[in-house]
């Protein structure tokens, strides 16, 4: 089988860059996403949410704009009607339940954490990441350097998936503006 | 005699000495200095020049309500003017030098205007230099055209660099339960209650030290007050920001503020960005943002050497600088007696001058027993002195107006004129100023938002007072946000032990004074009276008409003197003649700030396809197609562009090509009622399109004009593949989505954009099928009859790569697009081109592919430019008649089926060797002018055909044109060139190649 090639490809540079002697965000481009779009129609949403949830081996499907972690997939919620599943393959759905869709080369998933991690992502997002208001298994959809983006706090970090042909240019973009914090990339 | 530096007392931290330049002379000063205390320490007194008249100026204030020491700062590419010296933090290394000023500051030969400056009232340069009677007389405005540049360059402030900027800016959003703007006694007493009450506080302050007005206190550093105080703000919790000032105020809470981030750095990180422009969105704000010491217009009252009460005592207890040995004071209210007292104690001789008739207890006694002379009734009327002033005219109060006094030699005059309450930022919120005549000054006005006012902002001017009403502000907005906390009762406005006597000018009758207004734009009481006479009387007029209030001082000092002044000469009280409105920002922003990173590669974000790389390591030259990278040309062996397109486009025709096609728009259109909802979008039928078929479609707005082109691919019986132009992908995508959620709900259809989950390349030739054939897992799927023209199969490549091929073709040759999902991009164009480049193929780039749509005829964004009906485009034949679509009833409207319309049509040269131009009209023979009959929209040579084509537009199309000439016109650029009218469909116009 022919090798996955990230967005990114060429232009990563794994290993500290900015401020010497400082670790203020770490960012990982986490390649080799597997990403399923799961979509009911609104006489079907709670029966493709157990669907769903099933799958993911979730208790239940997540609410909007929260995500849901299970032992075989994560869940997030992104519109009224649709669910990301995240790490796993969708349920098969009938096209009377819903619809499918693989996005798993769409999305460029970056994971950033660290303690200034909030900052840098909020030197471009205009939303509200204090832990009160952006909890773990929080998704918005959000704009980053002009670009459509979706946001996930996991246990793990701030997951960021950018579109994958913008992921290069805001990969740049986020790396000279994490500079000032001191930055590991992984 | 000058200012100096005291040998003990102030903020300054005397173990550590900072050297710096000013006009190229060294001096220094110490961690804790502004550039002007520094200055002022060094004997400077002389610092700028006025923007007028040239007139020599010193330190006037002590914060950014500065109207002298406006100076340039850094060099080269990082040259900043007008930088106000009482602001800039000195740092080793610091270069700064006077500015609009030649040779320099203190001889400047632009200093002439001084003596011209009975010429040079409000008005004068458009009253001079447009329609300069008598040569002029009704034609315009030459001469100022002539003389504009000389008279700018004259009048001014210093010079930007126009190297481009080197510093790094950046953007940055917060969030907090209240914005505490101001780090006074209010500012600080304010955030802490709010912080302990459970509040997430952010409080900004423009100064590098917290505390206000506190800092200008006498300093001692045993009392720990103040520092214990920091300490509480900084254990409650707050976020404190310093060096950030909080330039405007905007909907929802939304307020600006741009931090100084590395401008008092020596050697700042590289790392660091030079400002940040902070978007932060408050639930309730606390304006904590103090009050400005107004001056008082009386002749030569802009001499270094004056300045007012408050920014003497800030370098004198701030900055252990005594600004002057034999001083005046000059006030209207209480709050100049404590510097007073301060001045005296320090050593020097004073000599205070109150306006009022009697001075209260225990204010009279404290001055006597310092041996500070008080002179009642007496007001400042005249400083003397070239350079700095030597001696102070005065004036004493005759009934309601004055009469002249003694002289008094003094080197240093301190004017409190009042406070103005800075309302700036409330007024940013449309809350007009409201004029409290006992205080003599606008107070906020009612603002009906979740911003509270506190301390002297608020007109309170008791220090303890200004603590109280911030506690007050701050149980007001905790409470609003629901913490329980005792309430606090805001003390009222006010709080001097005996009232202010309003005093805005001083003048003596039959003495003709310079007595400015507005200092830093070298506004006169002279000219607010001129400007009254001549009917400019609205405070909007009086601005506009003297530039009273104007540019960066956004009438911090002059305003409040200027209406008075208005208000006098129009026999109205100041309540009714109004403000200005205060706009944003408060104080400068940088062009740099409000650019942040988005600069140079980051313009705009860059849209690359997953072969970006791989095209580049094949020799592609790239251009841009929206935010898109998309390869232009190969060349070999240094071809130019032209050389390169004709030799891909003949490949393509000969052999075989591959292009990157992933900038397509692609949709995922899916559900129960896909095939009806397609069916509703596109003009022709797609109910019974079978699966395993592609079919290429037109939408239309709703106004009936081609909206965008695609092929659409049937998947299965409910999932779709959609193909946009690149130009058009997020709009088709976004009005799908609306039409989905606004007309048609019911509709069981989702649609996902999949263009970035999808790599496309284009291969087209004769030799297609062949190299497909070698890359595929199963070649046979690829024969004639499993994958016929507009066939589609789903099938693997090489590797177990999976692949969406579809038979369709915009060169006009047998052609395939194949789709791999995005990571296997490069994987998919090493298999393919290792099959293609040993048969003789190419890469083309979007050059080619120009010239190959253009020889077919094909339509793109060029000719379907919001304007072209689906008949002017010449695929009438694709709109079904019986059904309806988007835009099916208003496509028939009169205007839009009359035959005369523009229709899309071929263009040759006549002369098969010459060239036309793009944009160029096309007119009939006979009448070459205005708008001809119709336009051409794109060019190419083709190489089929050997000579230069086109495309276009032209009234009634083609067929009215057979045989008849006509010009293309382009009188601007090529010239004319005469042309024939062909059919668009230049090349194979049977289509026999793709389909064979």
């Amino acid at each position: 089988m022919a090798e996955r090639v990230s967005a990114l490809a060429g232009h990563y540079s794994i290993g500290h860059a900015g401020t010497a002697g400082e670790t203020g965000v770490s960012l990982c481009d986490m390649h080799g996403l597997i990403l399923h779009q799961v979509a009911a129609w609104p006489a079907t949403l709670v029966a493709v949410g157990e669907k769903a949830a099933r799958e993911a081996a979730v208790e239940a499907a997540p609410g909007p704009g929260r995500a849901a972690v299970g032992k075989r997939g994560a869940l997030l919620r992104i519109e009224p009607l649709k669910w990301w599943m995240f790490g796993a393959a969708a349920p098969a759905l009938s096209a009377e339940e819903g619809a499918t869709l693989d996005l798993s080369h769409s999305r460029t998933h970056l994971r950033i954490e660290g303690p200034q991690a909030a900052s840098l992502i909020n030197r471009h997002l205009p939303i509200d990441l204090r832990e009160t208001a952006f909890p773990v298994g929080t998704v918005a959809a959000s704009v980053l350097h002009h670009v459509g983006v979706t946001l996930w706090r996991s246990q793990d970090g701030f997951e960021l998936f950018l579109p994958r042909g913008f992921a290069l240019s805001l990969w740049e973009v986020l790396l000279e503006g994490a500079a000032q914090f001191g930055a590991e990339v992984l | 005699m000058s200012a100096r530096r005291l040998t003990d007392g102030g903020r300054i931290d005397r173990s550590q000495t900072l050297r710096f330049t000013w006009d190229e002379r060294g001096l220094s000063g110490h961690p804790g200095d502004t550039l002007a205390s520094a200055l002022l320490a060094s004997g400077e007194r002389l610092l700028g020049r006025s923007f007028k008249y040239h007139r020599p100026r010193g330190v006037m204030s002590a914060g950014v309500e500065e109207s002298g020491a406006l100076v340039t700062l850094g060099r080269a590419a990082r040259r900043d003017p007008n930088v106000k010296a009482t602001t800039q933090e000195l740092f080793e290394g610091l270069a700064a030098a006077g500015q609009n000023a030649w040779p320099n500051v203190r001889y400047d030969l632009g200093a002439v205007n001084g003596l011209l400056s009975r010429f040079f009232v409000a008005g004068f340069y458009y009253k001079t230099f447009m329609g300069v009677p008598p040569f002029e007389w009704g034609r315009g405005t030459g001469m100022w055209m002539r003389y504009e540049k000389l008279i700018r360059r004259a009048a001014g402030m210093g010079t930007a660099s126009r190297a481009p900027d080197p510093d790094r800016y950046e953007h940055a959003h917060d969030f907090c339960d209240l914005l505490v703007v101001g780090a006074g006694p209010a500012g600080l007493a304010a955030a802490r209650v709010a912080a302990e009450a459970g509040l997430d506080v952010l409080l900004v302050e423009q100064d590098f030290e917290l505390g206000g007005n506190l800092l200008n206190q006498p300093h001692d550093p045993a009392a720990t007050g103040h520092a214990r105080e920091l300490a509480a703000v900084a254990a409650a919790g707050v976020r404190i920001m310093t060096r950030t000032t909080a330039f405007g105020l905007y909907d929802h809470g939304v307020a600006g503020l741009l931090e100084r981030v590395t401008e008092h750095l020596a050697n700042p990180s590289p790392h660091l960005p030079r400002q940040r422009f902070w978007t932060v969105r408050a639930r309730h704000t606390i304006l904590a943002t103090g009050a400005l010491e107004r001056h008082v217009a009386f002749g030569d009252n802009d001499r270094p050497g004056v300045m007012s009460v408050t920014a003497a005592r800030s370098y004198l207890n701030r900055f252990a600088v005594l600004p002057g040995e034999s001083v005046i004071v000059a006030t209207n209210n209480d709050s100049a007696y404590a510097a007073a007292l301060e001045l005296a104690r320090a050593g020097a001789a004073v000599t205070l001058l109150d306006a009022r008739d009697t001075v209260p207890e225990p204010l009279s006694t404290a001055a006597a027993d310092e041996g500070i002379v008080v002179h009642t009734n007496t007001a400042p009327l005249q400083a003397q002195g070239a350079r700095s002033v030597d001696a102070l005219r005065t004036a004493v109060a005759d009934g309601t107006g004055w009469r002249t006094g003694a002289t008094f030699d003094c080197d240093f005059v301190a004017v409190s004129g009042g406070w103005s309450p800075v309302v700036h930022l409330h007024s940013h919120r449309g809350a007009r100023p409201v004029w409290n005549a006992a205080l003599a000054c606008f107070l906020p006005g009612e603002c009906g938002e979740p911003l509270h006012v506190a301390g002297a902002a608020a007109g309170i001017w008791d220090e303890q007072a200004c603590e109280t009403s911030g506690r007050a502000a701050a149980a007001a907005a905790a409470a609003a946000l629901g913490k329980s906390v005792p309430s606090v009762s805001a003390p009222p406005a006010g709080g001097w032990s005996a009232p202010i006597r309003p005093l805005y000018e001083v003048r003596v009758a039959g003495q003709k004074l310079k007595s400015f207004v507005d200092v830093q734009n070298d506004v006169t009481a002279e000219d607010v009276r001129l400007a009254h006479r001549e009917g400019y009387v609205s405070v909007e007029h009086l601005k506009r008409y003297t530039t009273l209030g104007m540019a960066t001082d956004q009438g911090k000092m002059g305003n409040v003197i200027g209406l008075a002044l208005m208000a006098e000469a129009l026999g109205k009280e100041i309540a009714e003649v109004g403000t200005t409105t205060f706009r944003p920002p408060y104080t400068p922003v940088s062009l740099g700030a409000l650019a942040g990173r988005g600069k140079g590669s980051h313009f705009r974000p860059l849209r690359r396809t997953p072969m970006h790389d791989w095209n580049l390591a094949h020799g592609a030259t790239m251009t841009e197609a929206g935010l898109w990278q998309r390869p232009w040309f190969f060349a070999r062996d240094r071809e130019s562009l032209a050389q390169a397109y004709v030799r891909e486009a003949s490949t393509v025709r000969t052999s075989v090509g591959l292009c990157d096609v992933t900038s397509l728009g692609k949709i995922a259109v899916q559900g129960p009622d896909a095939t009806e909802f397609l069916n509703r979008v596109y003009t022709n039928p797609f109910a019974k399109l079978p699966i395993g078929k592609a079919r290429y479609g037109i939408m239309l707005r709703d106004d009936g004009i081609v909206m965008d082109d695609g092929t659409t691919w049937r998947l299965s019986e409910t999932d779709y593949f959609m193909t946009t132009t690149t130009a058009h992908a997020a709009k088709v995508m976004v009005w799908l989505e609306e039409l989905l959620q606004t007309r048609w709900p019911d509709l069981r259809v989702h649609v996902t954009s999949v263009s970035e989950q999808w790599a496309g390349t284009a291969v087209a030739g004769p030799e297609s099928r062949a190299v497909l054939a070698a890359c595929v897992i199963d070649p046979h799927v690829l024969t004639d009859e499993s994958l016929p023209f507009m066939g589609v199969v789903e099938t693997r490549l090489t590797g177990g790569i999976p692949c969406r091929i579809a038979r369709i073709s915009f060169s006009g040759e047998l052609a395939f697009e194949v789709y791999v999902p995005a990571d296997y991009g490069p994987a998919m164009m090493d298999l393919l081109w290792d099959i293609a480049e040993p048969l003789g193929g190419c890469l083309y780039g979007l050059e080619a592919l120009g010239a190959l749509r253009i020889e077919k005829g094909h339509v793109t964004g060029a000719e379907l430019d919001g304007r072209v009906s689906i008949d002017d485009a010449g695929l009438g034949k694709m709109a079904a008649g019986n059904k309806h679509y988007i835009g099916s009833a208003l496509r028939k409207r009169p205007a839009l089926v009359r035959e005369d319309r523009p229709r899309l049509v071929g263009v040759f040269p006549r002369d098969r060797s010459q060239t036309f131009n793009a944009g160029a009209l096309l007119c009939r023979a006979e009448q070459v002018a205005g708008h001809g009959d119709g336009w051409i929209t794109a060019v190419t040579h083709s190489p089929a055909l050997g000579h230069w084509i086109g495309l276009g537009f032209m009234v009634g199309g083609h067929a009215a044109w057979s045989g008849k000439p006509v010009v293309a016109a382009d009188p601007v650029r090529a010239g004319n060139v005469e042309v024939e009218i062909v059919s668009p469909h230049m090349y194979d116009p049977s289509g026999a190649r793709m389909h064979g």
